[in-house]
């Protein structure tokens, strides 16, 4: 009975049948209280969203499968303080983090969102060294500025890695094949006698359920399987470097365990069942690894759970391909385990070389021949360190702000690769940090076109419509990524500014409100909140929007630059130009953040720095006309005004249309007493169209400028 | 400074929400960074109602004529347009006729600035602070008083259910002599 619900409850997790799931594992718990149901319970309510439940179930409970996933839960939570306690390798529990790489990404977390950075770090570096296809722990250490290069994060060490456990995973499967034979070889034993036969016979079916499926293998058996290979202990299943949710981790983990109790049935079976191990079946092996490793890569691209990677990799349970296809989870292999007595060893064999051709349909790999092992392992393993190797060091540039690097580095992607919504929206943001909104609009349109329903990074892509003053694409653009999912942040942030566009700045706080109120961490949608703020001059509330971002993210620099704003706009120049200084500290080539600087600077009368700031900008960019407008405004303050002139001379061609160029032009030939050409720019100043507020100025400039005429013109009468 | 003649019938736009009012881009309500205050007022009908978005609250009056609405900045701003809303079909008798408008730096230099007459209005009102020399075309003050001379039908008390004022917008970047206008300028001019 206890076997009959364990697997019918997998095979709904499967069928994503949740409701069912929990009913009945939750009768299967209440018939058969054992650590192993409790954990597929507490599995079943992570899946269905329940975090609350799995919470209190598991509180208390000691073994690191259980472990890891009530640290889920409690991150789920909000509860840091229990998940860390959870997680955190002390005296009661074992030394190890539960979980291995999935388990110090997760504790990396932990810090990280408690703001301890040091540790986080630590951890992610950690989950990096047991999973070297654990991407987004390089991620997050990315937007920590902590990242190593690439290139040797996923560079030979990796490779070894890989190789290592790719070897006792093939070694896994061979005994599995081995298994299966012994399986056919006596079709009359039921699953029980089965499990039976390859370990202890003294053990009854709870124990075996125990090894299967449970982590508390016993620190014992803990210990032997990591003195006798670390490296199979927790480190097995490297192809779990996606955890796009952390919810979805816990099958992962569980492949881990289902391998681990395999590798502890080996060992308590002697050494003969190994030399028995059938090499052949090896050799079709292969395809399933590199397929994995191909459908984790392209997992990893494309932010697909896990679960479907490990699908694939049911094929060396010997399923059917279209059963393992439709079955995506790695809970799926263990139950398959148990029912194994009905395969046949030649179908399996068949299915799955069959499986790895389905899977090697998507990448050109050719798994399906059966060529030498430990090759086809090894190209499989740099393919995917070499992609990520690339990936990874684009990502790294973007985040430190070398957008150049970032770009150069993207293009040398396949264009496969290239043309996914991931790696559009990176080059897209990297035109964005350069400030070329044009051809960042273009990037983001076609990441968009070609993933309308991912809405990750819409939000950037909002802001570049908002730059390029696009009010008809950016409210379609908001009202599209609405009716995809009202509840993410970033379809409130564009709808947000949208209406800040339209300079309702009440209505785009609220929006921006209510993205922040859908998860607290978006850290752009504080910055956008402070932004709205300030624009309604409310210079308190954006400080305090501001340093909320800067709490979750403080390498946000945009945060920084509008924090140095609200100063700037109190005239607390000192401040300002600190906040600046931070800003460029994380992102040096930003000119916009130079000028202010420099204005800052200005008004603080350090003139000679604010002129050096400026110079500097005008070499960070030489397409923003900016920095020479400030400049030549100080150099007006100061006096000097045939230089101001001449800079503002060579800006007018950069920007006809411009009329503030012609008003200062206009106020610098007053100074200077050419009166003519002083009239001569105020008025194509005010030809330009300027706003009432300047236009009444530059009337009364002109005014002023006629008077002295006129005096004089009465003195000589 | 003479008084104007009578201003029309100013259609008001009744449809409720934000952009009731067309109002220009470039300007934007000031009121909020004032202090309000009235001559007199009836219990349940206070300065608040003025403030409140709320068209079918008013304030009504409760002394003698002229009544004044005082609004009080702290510092000098430049104002352009004061707007009320007024209706003669719900308050008659009760509808303002003749306001004025001064404008100084507190309540013992006040000078008129705008006079205007109302016949029969229903709706939001718009009074341009702008004089007739393009020049002045905003008004730099500490303090507005809006001044209702007498009402329609010879009424005593008035009613006015809402008051805005408005002023051009700030220089989003600080500390620049002049505003931006050309896309190359502004799309490097702020970061988001």
């Amino acid at each position: 009975m206890e076997t009959l619900l364990a697997n019918c409850v997998e095979k709904n997790l499967n069928q994503f049948m949740f409701t069912n799931a929990i009913f009945l594992s939750e009768r299967l718990f209440a018939q058969f209280p054992s650590e192993v149901n409790l954990q597929l319970l507490a599995r079943c309510y992570l899946s269905n969203s329940q975090a609350y439940s799995a919470y209190y179930i598991l509180k208390g409970s000691k073994t690191s499968q259980s472990r890891y996933l009530f640290a889920l839960s409690c991150l789920n939570l909000d509860l840091l303080g229990e998940a860390e306690a959870a997680l955190s390798p002390s005296e009661e529990y074992v030394e190890e983090v539960p979980g291995g790489a999935a388990g110090h990404y997760l504790l990396g977390l932990i810090y990280r969102y408690a703001g301890r950075k040091k540790s986080s770090i630590q951890q992610f570096k950690m989950a990096l060294s047991f999973d070297p296809l654990c991407w987004e722990a390089y991620r997050e250490l990315c937007s920590l500025g902590a990242a190593e290069e690439a290139s040797t994060v996923f560079g030979n060490a990796a490779s070894q890695l890989l190789q290592k456990t790719c070897v006792a995973q093939r070694i896994h499967c061979s005994e599995r094949a081995f298994i299966d034979q012994l399986t056919n070889s006596d079709k009359a034993s039921k699953d029980t006698s089965l499990w039976q036969t390859e370990h202890d016979p003294g053990e009854n079916q709870q124990d075996l359920k125990t090894k299967q499926l449970g982590a508390d293998i016993l620190p014992v058996t803990d210990k032997k399987l990591n003195s006798s290979s670390h490296r199979n202990g927790w480190d097995t299943n490297t192809p779990s470097p996606v955890l796009p949710q952390v919810l979805d981790a816990p099958p992962p983990l569980l492949y881990k365990n289902m391998r681990r109790p395999t590798m502890e049935g080996l060992m308590s079976v002697h050494g003969e069942s190994r030399n028995k191990f059938v090499s052949e079946e090896v050799s079709a092996e292969v395809p399933e690894e590199s397929g994995r490793r191909r459908s984790a890569r392209i997992a990893a691209k494309r932010k697909i759970p896990m679960l479907q990677s490990y699908g694939k990799d049911s094929h060396w349970l010997h399923l059917s391909p279209s059963e393992s296809n439709c079955v995506p989870s790695l809970p799926s292999m263990i139950g398959k385990c148990r029912i194994q007595s009905s395969k046949e060893a030649t179908t399996s064999g068949q299915s799955r070389s069959d499986s790895g051709s389905s899977v090697d349909n998507e990448e050109n790999f050719n798994p399906s021949e059966s060529s030498s092992d430990p090759f086809k392992v090894i190209s499989g393993i740099s393919g995917v360190l070499n992609l990520l190797k690339l990936l990874g060091d684009g990502h790294r540039h973007l985040l430190m702000y070398n957008c150049q690097e970032a770009l150069l580095v993207y293009q040398k992607l396949s264009q496969k690769q290239y043309n996914t919504h991931w790696v559009l929206l990176q080059v897209g943001k990297a035109y964005f940090e350069l400030q070329d909104y044009f051809k960042a609009d273009s990037v983001f349109t076609l990441a968009h076109q070609m993933s309308p329903y991912a809405l990750e990074g819409m939000d950037t892509y909002s802001t570049v419509l908002y730059h390029l003053k696009e009010e008809m694409r950016l409210g379609y653009l908001a009202k599209e990524l609405i009716s995809i999912d009202r509840l993410s942040p970033e379809s409130w942030c564009a709808l947000g500014n949208c209406h800040s566009l339209r300079k309702d700045h009440e209505t785009a706080l609220k929006m921006f409100q209510r993205a922040i109120q859908l998860n607290e961490r978006f850290t752009y949608a504080h910055t956008l909140c402070g932004h709205e703020y300030a624009a309604l001059e409310a210079f308190e509330d954006a400080e305090r929007c501001y340093r909320r971002a800067l709490s979750i993210d403080t390498r946000h620099y945009n945060a920084w630059y509008g924090l140095g704003m609200t100063y700037l706009h109190q005239e607390k120049y000192e401040f300002a130009q600190h906040q600046f200084q931070q800003a460029l500290r994380i992102n040096p080539r930003s000119s916009v953040i130079m000028c202010y600087s420099g204005i800052a600077l200005h008004e603080s009368k350090r003139n000679d720095e604010a002129l050096k700031m400026m110079e500097k900008a005008i070499i960070a960019d030489a397409r923003n006309p900016l920095p020479k407008y400030y400049k030549a405004n100080i150099l007006i303050s100061l006096g000097d005004y045939h230089k101001a002139k001449k800079v503002l001379e060579e800006l007018k061609d950069c920007a006809p249309q411009e009329s503030s160029v012609h008003g200062l032009l206009g106020k610098i030939y007053k100074e200077l007493k050419l009166y003519e050409k002083a009239v001569l720019h105020f008025g194509i100043a005010l030809d330009l169209n300027p706003p009432p507020s300047d236009a009444v100025k530059i009337k009364a400039y002109m005014e002023k400028l006629t008077l002295p005429n006129e005096l004089e013109m009465e003195e000589d009468l | 400074m003479a008084t104007e003649s009578s201003e029309s019938e100013e259609e008001g736009k009744i449809r409720g929400g934000n952009d009731k009012l067309i109002v220009d881009d470039d300007l934007r309500e000031m009121s909020k960074n004032a202090a309000w205050s009235v001559s007199s007022s009836k219990p349940g009908n206070g300065v608040n109602t003025l403030r409140d978005d709320n068209l079918e609250t008013y304030w009504q009056s409760d002394g003698l004529q002229p009544h004044l609405i005082n609004i009080q900045f702290q510092k000098k701003v430049k104002l352009q347009l004061v707007v009320l809303y007024v209706d003669f079909k719900l308050d008659e008798s009760y509808t303002p006729s003749k306001i004025s408008i001064r404008a100084g730096d507190g309540f013992h230099n006040l000078k008129e600035i705008k006079s205007v007459e109302l016949v029969k209005p229903t709706g939001w009102v718009c009074v341009s602070l702008s004089g007739t020399d393009p020049r002045e075309f905003f008004v730099n003050t500490f303090m507005l008083q809006i001044a209702i001379l007498s009402n329609h039908l010879n009424g005593r008390d008035t009613h006015i259910r809402q008051i805005k004022v408005y002023g051009p917008r700030p220089n989003p970047i600080p500390r620049q002599p002049f505003h931006f206008t050309s896309m190359e300028f502004l799309t490097y001019s702020t970061l988001r």
